[in-house]
């Protein structure tokens, strides 16, 4: 269910009511878990069985880790472990076809969870949910990628041939991305983290972790919700006033109107470009690039804002996620403003753990690429993917020397500084966004190599564009508060509607985060 | 209720962070802005109709042009509604039933038909944009080829591509061979009850080739390679009062000729049981509605070409008939069913040549109930 559609918005209308209308209950809760259900249920019915595995999975987890230490003696959870394991190998000798891979993976998950109820220790528990949950995003995400790496190398050392990861799933299930997995996993993951450093407290109500994990306006692309912020919100009645129906409203037209209007009107001028390489002159590539750069901020950036503002109506607040990245003067600062709670996820669970800052500067370095990259790859399973997140990690470092001198740091005009940053971001998108290595590189030498040809950008569109660039320039400006003046809100509030009415093209183009 | 200043921005790029005050101000402009434009645009536009104006094929879809041409018309004039067969497929527009009726007649009659249309989706024409046809005269044609076999019936569960799905019922009764999902459903039932959007299919239909603007500025020409002629231009629209020559039909044209001419041979047609038949149904429903709204109706039920059938056929189509006639009866509709036209003056299995048009408007002058129904 994409929150541009009119299902959607029927959807929206009865679960809203209907969770006015039972807060004053406590099913309120029960509400939202099932809204949700019935929100991601609506794409594919058996991805319900993922979440609420990594959910469930969690919740257990942070349970035993609570009274582990309490739990002298093998229980009757490892006994069952090793049944089911028993089980799981039995059935993947005996059973035909497809379904020895669901008993594998069955089997796996037992003997992790059995190892942990041996060991049961904090950090035993908190590797159980890591292995657990990366397990089953490798699966997903990676296993094709993988297994399709390894087999070329096996080919080439002449040995036998991996079989494929779709030929693992049982009979008449398709091998197919769960939508949302990267980000339900990350946000799950990171409540039992947060539990095992002391930063939370367990949470006692499934019901209510289970909600928390599930929220629909933030289960299929963010933003990544901490357990610190999200949970405690389900912890009460949330209090609904109308300035934050007003809030919502506002923040879901303007993530409508920059995902429908923008995003969905530059996709299809970058695809012409993007879809049609060899032919492209490099003013055409270069201004695609620039475009995609722009469509991938409105499509992602337009959901998070129409996830804030449908999960505001409902009174909770989720957290920032964007903040004008291409008014950065700096990757740092890029990065500080651009898919925000990603960023501080690798950030904190990643990045610091390596060591973070306070380390040598060889160190540091590493430690940047390795979370760049693992950023990269946290986007999809392809070459692409991580030498984009090494690009990044890279012009981090680069970025960290160009700071240190004074030409740069004191003199540089920040319009400058804005533009670089812009056409680095840019740079590395190409190959973000090229279907292959091969053609982000043709891509890349296309541009510096070939001659002027039209790029046939519609005007329309290009103006657009400025004007959106225009307003974030102003809105970062001294000028902002003139922004602020009701006459001028009201005004932007009327263009966007009528512009929308007016001018929207049809068709509920899926968002492009959805696909990570 | 005002918002409390000093409070961190609630956005990122845009922050447009409205009141209640102030988006109930957004929203009255906002909607009085949309209901008010399409009345303005009246003004700006330009539509006076040619003698003998029907709908251009390039528009058909143009619901806000159909009303606005309905709208038009005078309350003296009868409305001549129904599918290509009222439209003319084969014939310009000066060749079609209303004319010759008007000529036969010395009274007014008006073009009021779609190309493409059949019953179902000419019940949601009526229902949603022919107000207009309320306490008037309405002569209502009933082509019962689309009840000749399941498929245009559209009772086959195969999916089909059909002309007009905005109009036909979006959800009830199921049609087996529509196939759109939930979301294109609620948009056309949305939009055929605001005027706004209606107006919006106008805009796109009359100046941007059937595409949204945006869609139009990234549009190619569809040769290869591919130009893009709209990325720097100007939209231009397609004439509104008159309809562009037209190669595909009127006297000069290759089609208007005999359907003998193609040497096809006799035709073995199903037909469908009116119980079961959609299209039947929903001519039932548009009848009773054009009833109840208060217009004077007459139903011209065909003629088929008969001379296309093979007995078997010949046979079903008299037993179809036969029900549809006992209904009108039933009823109290004053119909008509006109004796069917020479072999050489059909095109098709339903659609008159111009000569046929001509014959047809003839003999409904002379039928008894025609003449006690114009004389109202």
């Amino acid at each position: 269910m994409l929150f541009h559609t009119w299902t959607f918005f029927i959807f929206f209308i009865v679960t809203i009511v209907v969770f006015w209308a039972l807060r004053p209950t406590r099913f309120w809760l029960h509400w939202i878990l099932l809204a949700s259900a019935v929100f991601y249920g609506w794409w594919h019915p058996y991805y319900l069985l993922l979440v609420f595995y990594s959910t469930a999975l969690d919740y257990f987890i942070v349970s035993w880790m609570e009274r582990g230490p309490r739990l002298a003696k093998l229980g009757w959870r490892f006994s069952a472990s090793v049944v089911v394991l028993v089980g799981a190998v039995v059935v993947g000798l005996m059973a035909p076809g497809g379904w020895g891979g669901l008993a594998a993976a069955v089997g796996f998950f037992a003997v992790v969870l059995a190892v942990g109820h041996w060991l049961r220790s904090r950090r035993a528990w908190l590797w159980v949910s890591i292995i657990n949950n990366l397990s089953v995003l490798v699966f997903f995400k990676y296993a094709g990628f993988a297994i399709e790496n390894l087999n070329t190398l096996l080919a080439r050392l002449g040995a036998g041939q991996l079989p494929s990861a779709e030929s693992l799933m049982p009979p008449g299930w398709e091998y197919v991305l769960p939508v949302g997995i990267s980000f339900y996993t990350f946000q799950s993951m990171s409540y039992t983290i947060d539990f095992y450093r002391g930063i939370i407290a367990r949470e006692p109500s499934f019901v209510r972790f289970a909600a928390f994990v599930t929220f629909f306006p933030q289960l299929v692309a963010g933003p990544i919700e901490r357990a610190k912020n999200l949970l405690p919100q389900f912890s009460k009645t949330p209090r609904v006033t109308l300035a934050d129906v007003s809030d919502g409203a506002s923040l879901f037209l303007v993530g409508l109107f920059k995902k429908v209007v923008l995003a969905n009107y530059l996709g299809p001028y970058v695809d012409r470009v993007y879809g049609d390489v060899a032919t492209q002159g490099g003013a055409a590539l270069a201004l695609a690039t620039f475009a995609f750069g722009w469509q991938i901020y409105f499509d992602f950036s337009g959901y998070t804002d129409m996830a804030r503002g449908v999960a505001r109506c409902m009174g909770f607040r989720l957290m920032l996620n964007f903040r004008n990245p291409y008014l950065a003067v700096s990757l740092a600062d890029f990065w500080s403003r651009w898919h925000i709670s990603l960023s501080t996820w690798f950030r904190d669970y990643v990045y610091i753990p390596l060591g973070g800052s306070r380390v040598g500067r060889i160190k540091l370095w590493r430690n940047l690429l390795i979370t760049f990259v693992v950023s990269g790859l946290w986007h999809g399973a392809a070459w692409t993917f991580l030498i984009w997140g090494m690009l990044h990690g890279l012009g981090l470092i680069a970025n960290r020397g160009l700071e240190q001198a004074a030409w740069w740091r004191d003199r540089c005009p920040r319009l400058a500084k804005r533009l670089v940053v812009f056409a680095f971001v840019c740079f590395a998108w190409v190959f973000f966004r090229a279907e292959s290595l091969g053609q982000a590189v043709e891509i890349l030498q296309r541009i510096f190599t070939t001659g002027w040809t039209d790029p046939r950008m519609p005007l329309l569109l290009l103006l657009l564009v400025v004007s959106v660039w225009v307003y974030q320039f102003v809105y970062e400006s001294p000028l902002h508060s003139w922004l602020e003046k009701p006459p001028v809100k009201v005004g932007l509030a009327v263009v966007m509607i009528l512009w929308m009415l007016l001018f929207a093209p049809g068709g509920g183009e899926p968002f492009i985060y959805f696909q990570f | 209720m005002t918002h409390k200043t000093g409070q961190l921005p609630i956005n990122d790029s845009a922050a447009v962070q409205l009141s209640v005050r102030q988006w109930l101000c957004a929203l009255g402009l906002s909607f009085g802005l949309a209901w008010l434009l399409p009345e303005a645009w009246t003004a700006f536009e330009p539509f006076e109709p040619v003698q003998h104006y029907r709908v251009p094929y390039e528009l058909s879809e143009d619901y806000w042009l159909y009303e606005r041409w309905l709208d038009q018309i005078p309350p003296d004039v009868i409305s001549v509604v129904g599918d290509s067969v009222v439209w003319g497929e084969y014939t310009a527009h000066d060749g079609t039933l209303s004319r010759f009726l008007g000529d036969a007649t010395g009274m007014p009659f008006a073009n009021a038909g779609i190309n493409g249309l059949y019953p179902l989706a000419l019940w949601g024409l009526v229902e949603h944009h022919g107000s207009a046809l309320a306490k008037r005269r309405v002569l209502l044609h009933c082509n019962l080829l689309w009840m000749s076999d399941p498929e245009a019936d559209m009772q086959l569960a195969k999916e089909q591509v059909f002309n007009h799905p905005a109009l036909v019922p979006q959800f009830a009764p199921r049609i087996p061979c529509y196939r759109g999902d939930i979301d294109m459903r609620l948009a056309r039932a949305l939009e055929r009850r605001l005027e706004p959007l209606s107006w919006v299919r106008h805009l796109q239909q009359t100046y941007f080739s059937q595409k949204s603007a945006p869609e139009w500025t990234l549009a190619d020409d569809g040769k290869f390679p591919p130009a893009y002629p709209n990325t720097y231009r100007l939209p231009v629209g397609i004439p509104l009062s008159s309809e562009l020559p037209s190669v595909k039909r009127g006297l000069s044209s290759e089609r208007h000729k005999p359907w003998s001419a193609n040497q096809s041979g006799k035709a073995n047609m199903e037909w469908v049981t009116p119980e079961n038949s959609l299209q039947w149904l929903a001519f039932r429903r548009l009848a009773n509605r054009l009833q109840g709204s208060g217009s004077n109706l007459l139903v011209v039920v065909g003629p088929l070409n008969e001379h296309i059938m093979n007995d078997a056929t010949l046979e079903k189509h008299q037993v179809f008939l036969t029900a549809v006639t006992a209904w009108l009866s039933v009823e109290g509709i004053r119909f008509v069913v006109p004796e069917v036209l020479p072999s050489d003056e059909f095109a098709d299995a339903s659609h008159p040549l111009t000569e046929g048009y001509e014959r047809l408007a003839k003999r409904l002058v002379a039928d008894p109930v025609f003449k006690t129904w114009l004389a109202q």
